[in-house]
């Protein structure tokens, strides 16, 4: 954290920080076809130093995403594959005895890495789970008596496959708090599969990719995101919806002050990257269901399908201020 | 009639331990006073009604119910053989609440039993009005009005918010109440006297005295009256409270002068040295016998007059708490002749009774030689033989005196009084026994004196020829301490213990001077908030010959004045989300777009929305939206409402 306060923002003006933000988003719609939205969002997320967790079927693109994002980022980029059989420490990595130096050399695993892909995370125990989310929180890793930070910007990426039931240990509330954003990829409109199916391979597309920024300009871009203007008249608006959330019947578990500090923190950042002067009532209802989704518990019993259709509901019921 | 049953379906779960709750409380206080099985009633009907609703089962059916109506009407007709007074009255209206809760269905029903809660609530102030009465009210009007809000409470409220609610509605309704309760004219013909109940047990002294009266009274702990003395506190044996005067003994138990019979001649006073004046505040005896100071000699309070034998009598029994002033003189003599006829009356006793004492007595007065000797003698038996002086005696026979004086020997002041007015009368020396208090316990904290009714004491007067009438207590020859120190400060000299009166621990004796300290107050400037005391009230507060009009017109001007001011007061502190001068701006141009923007609309969608709908042109639209969006939610408001505010009034 001292560190990172010790940086100097780069010398950069918004335009041209907006202008950074719009190539990314263009070369990632450019390899991700038809995903504006959830791009957007999870350049939000990234931008509001969150983490970020898909939940969709195999096959919707969840690994390109992710991949797609530390090029495009210019972010070094591990990806773990969890398995049941994963142990903390093929993520954090290991001590090793050194022959020749008669000394215990540390090797770094592959959560030392500015954007990790925490693939099909619900597959591998909650031992293993534990040991990244631990990580995604403090931004450290302590081995052997020794702390270790990690890079920074650290930026993790989890997928979790919903349709999974058998050997999968899905993650339980508390541990969804620790993404800031869940998203859902969805299957991709007729017109974006027809041009991927004749398109260019988009394996080889990502080798080309040039990336349009890099660490620290991604620092400064989430220093602005931090920077936007919040009015009053937003704060009434969201605490009228966090409200909503602990009163309403149809929920049993409201949002916690922690989400709604997320739900600011997410809008603030959706704003930045559309350019709002302030955070606007649209960029809070766009990220809405993304913050509120796996944070809410319907009650028993609800009419609702999905939580993506229990947010709807909260925002089609509260009246923006 | 032909209503089914139905099923509960448990809707009224959240509210029902509520309103239970809330009987409860506005029952509880007089359950004490009701038939056991009005308590049994209530506690099975509740405990009934909560299973039913947990259960969700169907309430009894209509027969049941009115079979259950009837046969509590009967109990209660049965109990009193009569449905009027507070008593039944009460019994009544607790077993038909709680046969009410058994067919409570709807919120409509709970409604109902709030009010009867109220109601109830409000009806036990007829049967005791201590400090404590309004502290237990206010709370209990507080769950009832809490149980009110979780009825109609809103399906995210919580009881905790119900609860403040309930006290912020109790606390604007304060000053209403306490405005009412000083301008409510008091009216002093007591119209709606309270109906008493008869038969019930009637603390304090009797118009007779038979063996084991007293006793009772020693036991307990009530407040007989209290006194204010205007000047210095006078000595312990000095304070002889004459209350009545009992002439007639039928062999076993004494009692009043039949008023036809019995001796009517007013006996002259003379008194001696200073006179002492107090005040006394009387509780209700519902006797018209009046405790003061030996010897009376005058007094404040109305219809009051002064028996034959200095006693003082009212011509109403005191049926409510009555405070008067009085001076008497302790030192005094009565020195008129007695009349044939009155001395023969002071020496009856019948013939056939205590044959043991009567030969004693002549016995001894032949060997005294004079009445005073004799007396003496007899003061000197009752001190140097083994005569005990306790709480507790033992029980006597017909023969009371002579069992007494021979048999048992223990007993307390109206054993000795009733023995020692005997052997006067065997011996033909006028006697009479004074029924009253004696003593009574300074409270530091209020500055007034208690006395109890475990003060009640008797005591003997004997007619000495040439000095009239002589105050002799028996008691004192037997217990001196009982005479000195008085009862409460016997107990913690350790005597009491001998005498069969359990010492009262410190702590326990100080919180019963602070309890009657307040409940001195209370009845002070509470309770004898009267006609005389409003009057004086009304006038303090400049209003001239007041009168019953004069005082339901101010306070009805009061009251609205006070509900207007606490409305105003509510209003100003009341902050309506204030609406944004940019928001109102924003709504003007929505209403010129002819759309009306829905729940949860950003100001962007509804834009969109106007856009398609083409009522205003597109640039219009985007300026206002722009220029909306800045001044809201953008860092530079001002600049940007200037602009809003000039598009939006451009729009024609």
């Amino acid at each position: 954290m001292q560190q990172r306060s010790a940086l100097e923002p780069l010398p950069v003006s918004k335009d041209a920080q907006r202008v950074v933000i719009e190539q990314a988003r263009k070369a990632l719609g450019g390899i991700i076809l038809g995903k504006n939205q959830q791009i957007t969002l999870a350049l939000a997320c990234l931008l509001a130093r969150g983490h970020l967790l898909i939940e969709d079927l195999p096959g919707l693109g969840k690994t390109m995403l992710a991949q797609a994002l530390s090029r495009v980022l210019g972010l070094s980029f591990q990806r773990i594959q969890f398995t049941s059989d994963l142990l903390p420490a093929d993520i954090i990595g290991v001590s090793v005895f050194r022959q020749d130096s008669s000394e215990f050399e540390f090797q770094p695993g592959p959560v030392f890495s500015q954007l990790i892909l925490a693939d099909e995370v619900n597959r591998a125990t909650p031992k293993a789970q534990s040991a990244l989310l631990e990580a995604m929180e403090e931004q450290q890793v302590s081995v052997d008596g020794t702390t270790r930070q990690l890079p920074d910007p650290f930026f993790v990426v989890a997928t979790q496959n919903p349709g999974d039931q058998i050997g999968t240990f899905p993650l339980p509330e508390s541990q969804l708090d620790r993404f800031l954003m869940r998203v859902e990829l969805g299957y991709p409109n007729e017109e974006s599969e027809r041009e991927l199916l004749g398109g260019e391979d988009r394996r080889s597309m990502m080798k080309e990719i040039v990336p349009v920024t890099g660490p620290d300009m991604l620092i400064a871009l989430q220093q602005s995101a931090r920077e936007v203007h919040v009015s009053d008249a937003l704060i009434d608006y969201i605490q009228a919806l966090v409200r909503h959330t602990r009163e309403s019947a149809d929920i049993e578990i409201g949002l916690s002050p922690r989400g709604a500090q997320a739900l600011v923190a997410a809008a603030k950042a959706l704003a930045f990257i559309e350019g709002h002067s302030g955070a606007y009532p649209d960029d809070v209802q766009a990220v809405f269901s993304a913050i509120a989704g796996h944070r809410l518990k319907p009650a028993g019993g609800t009419r609702f399908r999905s939580p993506a259709e229990l947010c709807h509901h909260v925002l089609d019921s509260v009246a923006i201020p | 009639m032909n209503a089914r049953p139905r099923g509960t379906d448990g809707s009224l779960l959240t509210s029902l331990p509520w309103t239970i709750g809330a009987l409860a409380l506005s029952v509880a206080p007089h359950l004490p006073y009701l038939p056991v099985w009005v308590t049994a009633a209530f506690i099975g009907c509740s405990a009934w009604r909560y299973v039913i609703e947990k259960r969700r089962r169907a309430l009894p059916s209509v027969w049941l119910r009115a079979g259950l109506a009837l046969a509590c009407f009967l109990g209660v007709l049965a109990t009193y053989a009569t449905i009027s007074g507070v008593g039944p009255g009460s019994a009544l209206l607790a077993v038909m609440a709680s046969l009410k809760l058994v067919e409570t269905r709807k919120r409509r029903d709970q409604f109902v039993l709030l009010f009867i809660s109220i109601f109830l609530v409000m009806s036990a102030l007829l049967r005791e009005q201590y400090v404590w009465s309004l502290p237990y009210l206010l709370v209990a009007v507080f769950v009832i009005m809490t149980a009110w809000l979780r009825m109609s409470a809103t399906p995210g409220e919580t009881a905790k918010q119900s609860f403040s609610t309930g006290g912020r509605l109790l606390l604007y309704a304060a000053p209403v109440a306490v405005a009412m309760w000083i301008f409510f004219p008091r009216i002093a013909i007591p119209f709606w006297a309270v109906p008493m109940d008869t038969g019930t047990a009637t603390s304090g002294i009797s118009d007779s005295m038979s063996p084991g009266d007293v006793s009772s009274l020693s036991m307990s702990n009530a407040v007989a009256f209290r006194v204010t003395f205007d000047g210095a506190i006078p000595e312990p044996r000095e304070l002889y409270w004459r209350g009545l005067v009992l002439t007639v003994f039928n062999g076993r138990s004494w009692s009043l002068n039949d008023p036809y019979k019995g001796p009517r001649v007013h006996e002259k006073v003379s008194v001696q040295a200073e006179p002492i004046s107090y005040e006394i505040t009387l509780e209700p005896t519902r006797q018209p016998w009046i405790f003061a100071l030996d010897m009376p000699w005058s007094w404040t309070l109305e219809r009051t007059f002064m028996g034959p034998q200095h006693q003082l009598v009212r011509a109403l029994p005191v049926d409510q708490r009555v405070a008067y002033q009085a001076v008497s003189y302790p030192q005094f003599e009565t020195n008129v002749e007695l009349t044939e006829s009155a001395r023969d009356w002071y020496q009856r006793i019948p013939d056939a009774s205590n044959p043991e004492t009567r030969a004693f007595a002549r016995e001894m007065r032949a060997a005294a030689g004079s009445d005073r000797a004799y007396i003496e003698a007899i003061l000197q038996k009752f001190h140097e033989e083994e005569y005990f002086y306790t709480l507790q005696p033992p029980p006597l026979g017909s023969n009371s005196v002579d069992r007494f004086l021979f048999d048992t020997r223990q007993g307390f002041c109206e054993h000795y009084a009733s023995a020692f007015a005997v052997l006067m009368r065997a011996a033909e020396i006028p006697a009479r026994i004074v029924l009253g208090y004696h003593g009574g316990e300074m409270n530091p904290m209020a500055g007034h004196m208690t006395v109890r009714q475990s003060d009640a004491h008797a005591w003997n007067e004997v007619w000495l020829d040439g000095h009239g009438w002589f105050r002799i207590d028996p008691t004192a020859a037997v217990a001196p301490d009982r005479i000195d120190y008085g009862v409460s400060e016997a107990a913690f000299e350790g005597l009491g213990a001998a005498w069969g009166l359990s010492a009262p621990s410190k702590l326990v004796h100080n919180m019963t001077l602070a309890v009657d300290a307040l409940n001195a107050k209370w009845n002070e400037w509470v309770l004898g908030y009267g006609p005389e005391n409003q009057n004086k009230f009304m006038q303090w507060l400049g209003m001239r010959d007041p009168s019953w009009r004069k005082m339901i017109l101010t306070m009805i001007a009061i009251v609205f004045s006070l509900i207007a001011v606490i409305s105003i007061l509510l209003a100003l502190r009341y902050r309506a989300p204030a609406k944004d001068p940019a928001a109102i701006l924003f709504q003007r141009f929505a209403k010129k777009t002819g759309l009306e923007q829905e729940v949860g609309e950003t100001p962007a969608r509804f834009a969109d929305r106007a856009r398609l709908a083409n009522s205003l042109p597109a640039p219009v639209i985007d300026s206002v939206t722009e220029a909306y969006h800045e001044a809201r939610y953008g860092p530079a408001g001002p600049a940007a409402f200037v602009r809003l505010k000039n598009t939006v009034n451009a729009i024609s």
